[in-house]
């Protein structure tokens, strides 16, 4: 159903890494009481894989996929996405090279109240002024399982369908890398495993990659593989992970990473 | 709960920087022209000057009532809409819907005295300038000496505290009872208002051109044909928006948000149609009678004048209540929105984008009122020319309209782009999650 080959004529072949970070350093604040966010980090993701990261609360990991958006612009460091260079300048500019590389699905939906589900799915190709192929935008809701919730508006959904909606609004532009931040943190374990399945689909089937901030095991576990993250910094990586042995690793995250060297 | 009130108020003085306001203007006009029967009611007044200032008092008295009250439910509105969640939050922790009808009220009911106190010195020296210009005019003896007495203090205060407290009340039962509005009842009035406002624009033509009352049927006329739309605006602005033939990923935004939003933009929408309607019409009217007195040569009498100087200052005290209802409410909407601005955003909009939703919201907004606003005016105007003149349409009308579309267009469209400016330079994710 997301075929990838049914793609636009801006297509110039995918490259072999989504992602590529390189040095990234964020710090937040004052020189005075300056908090440093990301602290240095490199990290390579291959195409078609769905890594989660995790870390406790204030490791940097909402921080991280925001400066690998480009929602944020790191304080020094490369950040590439499906092999392009984001490069500085002003947020007009940042909009544009998301459009087409990424897609997003936050933890509040950010679905916009006054839209019915239909026109929010369509709503980036509008703004992108790309060709809205009405068909597609049905088919797509239709494989989240809202084909029949077209003309409803957000307030009338529930959260897990909301989350659908994000999710089908993430894959209707086609997107090289669908970040999510936290995107079962506020749905029942129901819901969850849903949203979950579908991530994994868009990965398995659909060929996207999936960049998942989380702190639940549970969720990480449907990732191909964990990056961990402490203080800023990665802190080993998890392939094949289960609940257990992430939920594991994260009890004791913070006896291998010495604080403050 | 009053406690409660007056900490709600010393925590957040900007909050109620707009209802204090509405509360200091309408004060202070209604003292300044209230003086005008203190000045009156002392020994020695000649019954002409004693006429003179008792007039305008009355006049301008009864319709700064009206203004304060609009003004302050306007601003109180949209501060009681503004405060849903911590109303909510007030109710969870056991307040009874009359406890906070109480709060909010009694906020009101404060902010309305502060006001009024501040209004009592400029109030004193605008009564006295407007003494000074009754007398210069030749309206008013020189003999008559000012005054700024019981009547002018009392009304001022007591009026202003009064249309606080009922605004308060009304603002906070809306929200209360969830938005259950009287649509019956509201589209009676909208038909009453146009039925009549048509006919009194109509009883214009049993007038003959000399007649001193003639500019009062038209007047009322365009007045309340233009409360008449006003009642009906949202449903007029549906009404434009399904015509909209809007292409753009911006323009497209624009109507769908307009179109969901159109009840809560009606108060918007009210203040461009009364403005409109009522400053062209009278200025219009005004214009064609001073050049049709300076053409047939004579003087005008001191009731011409009297007439001529309360038509302007009615004017300028709608025009200046308007301008603060509107800059008080679409800032606040658009501030309102910074939560929604940032997920067009993320959803892929460029700044330049969301400031073409808002820019383009606003043209049709202004576009609607002024529309709506000038079909009023030209019932009232048509006739009165007809009347007066022999010509349809005065050759005043252009200018005046352009005037006040040009007002109208700067008030509403720089507010929100400015207030839109600043709202969008907190980042996307931020703005997103704040509100959350």
């Amino acid at each position: 159903m997301f075929r990838s080959g049914a793609r636009g004529n801006h297509d110039p072949g995918p490259a072999s890494e989504a992602l590529r970070l390189v040095k990234v350093t964020r710090t937040y604040g004052s020189a005075g009481n300056a908090v440093t966010a990301l602290d240095g980090v490199t990290l390579s993701l291959g195409r078609g894989t769905f890594t989660a990261v995790m870390g406790p609360s204030g490791s940097g990991k909402s921080t991280l996929l925001q400066c690998a958006a480009g929602l944020d612009r790191p304080d020094s460091g490369i950040v590439c996405v499906d092999g392009k260079e984001l490069t500085g300048g002003g947020e007009a500019e940042l909009t544009k090279f998301r459009r087409g590389r990424v897609g997003f699905v936050f933890q509040q939906y950010n679905l916009l109240e006054t839209l019915t589900v239909a026109q929010n799915t369509v709503l980036p190709l509008k703004l992108a002024g790309r060709r809205v192929d009405r068909k597609r935008a049905r088919e797509v809701l239709t494989s989240v399982g809202l084909g029949d919730r077209l003309g409803h508006r957000p307030a009338q959904l529930s959260g897990g369908q909301r989350q659908r909606v994000a999710i089908a609004r993430a894959l209707v532009t086609e997107p090289r890398v669908i970040f999510a931040d936290e995107p079962t943190g506020a749905l029942d374990t129901r819901s969850a495993r849903q949203v979950l399945l579908l991530l994994q689909e868009a990965v398995r089937v659909h060929g996207r990659t999936v960049v998942m901030v989380t702190h639940d095991p549970v969720a990480a576990s449907y990732a191909d593989s964990v990056v961990f993250l402490a203080d800023g910094r990665p802190a080993g990586r998890m392939d094949a992970p289960t609940p257990d042995a992430v939920a594991e690793r994260l009890a004791h995250l913070g006896d291998d990473v010495p604080a403050g060297v | 709960m009053f406690v409660l009130a007056l900490r709600s108020i010393r925590r957040r003085p900007g909050r109620f920087l707009a209802t204090l306001l509405s509360a200091f203007l309408g004060a202070g006009i209604m003292m300044t022209f209230n003086s005008m029967h203190d000045t009156a009611g002392q020994g020695g007044v000649d019954p002409v000057s004693s006429e003179t200032l008792g007039t305008a008092a009355g006049v301008v008295g009864g319709y700064g009532t009206l203004l304060v009250f609009f003004a302050v439910a306007s601003t109180l509105t949209v501060n009681v809409r503004q405060r849903t969640a911590e109303l909510e939050l007030l109710r969870c922790s056991g307040a009874t819907p009359a406890q906070i009808k109480r709060m909010v009220v009694g906020e009101a009911v404060a902010v309305a005295l502060v006001g009024a106190a501040l209004a009592i010195g400029p109030a004193m020296l605008g009564g006295r300038a407007l003494l000074d210009m009754f007398q210069d005019s030749g309206q008013v003896a020189r003999s008559v000496d000012y005054s700024f007495g019981p009547v002018a203090l009392l009304t001022g205060v007591d009026i202003t505290l009064l249309a606080s407290a009922g605004a308060a009340f009304l603002a906070v039962r809306r929200l209360t009872r969830g938005g259950r509005e009287r649509a019956g009842a509201k589209r009676f009035l909208a038909g009453a208002a146009l039925v009549t406002g048509a006919s009194a624009a109509g009883a214009t033509f049993l007038f003959s051109a000399t007649d001193e009352m003639l500019m009062a049927a038209p007047a009322y006329g365009a007045i309340l044909l233009s409360v008449g739309f006003a009642l009906l605006s949202p449903r007029l602005l549906k009404g434009v928006l399904d015509r909209l033939p809007l292409s753009g990923a911006s323009g497209w935004l624009a109507v769908r948000n307009l179109r969901e939003r159109a009840s809560h933009l009606a108060g918007i929408l009210v203040s461009l149609i009364l403005f409109t309607a009522v400053s062209t019409a009278t200025l219009t009217m005004q214009s064609v009678e001073s050049d049709a007195v300076k053409a047939s040569g004579l003087v005008k009498s001191v009731d011409a004048k009297n007439l001529e100087t309360l038509n302007l200052t009615v004017v300028g005290i709608i025009a200046v209540f308007v301008c603060v209802m509107l800059v008080n409410s679409l800032y606040a909407a658009t501030t309102y929105r910074s939560r929604e601005f940032g997920q067009q955003r993320l959803a892929g909009a460029t700044p330049g984008q969301v400031l073409g939703v808002v820019a383009a919201e606003g043209v049709i907004l202004t576009v609607t009122g002024v529309f709506f606003g000038t079909v009023a005016a030209l019932a009232g105007v048509v006739p009165f020319t007809v009347v007066r003149t022999d010509a349809v349409l005065p050759d005043q009308f252009l200018g005046v309209w352009l005037a006040m579309v040009s007002v109208s267009a700067a008030v509403t469209l720089g507010t929100s782009l400015g207030t839109a400016r600043r709202v969008l330079r907190t980042p996307a994710v931020g703005a997103v999650t704040l509100a959350a």
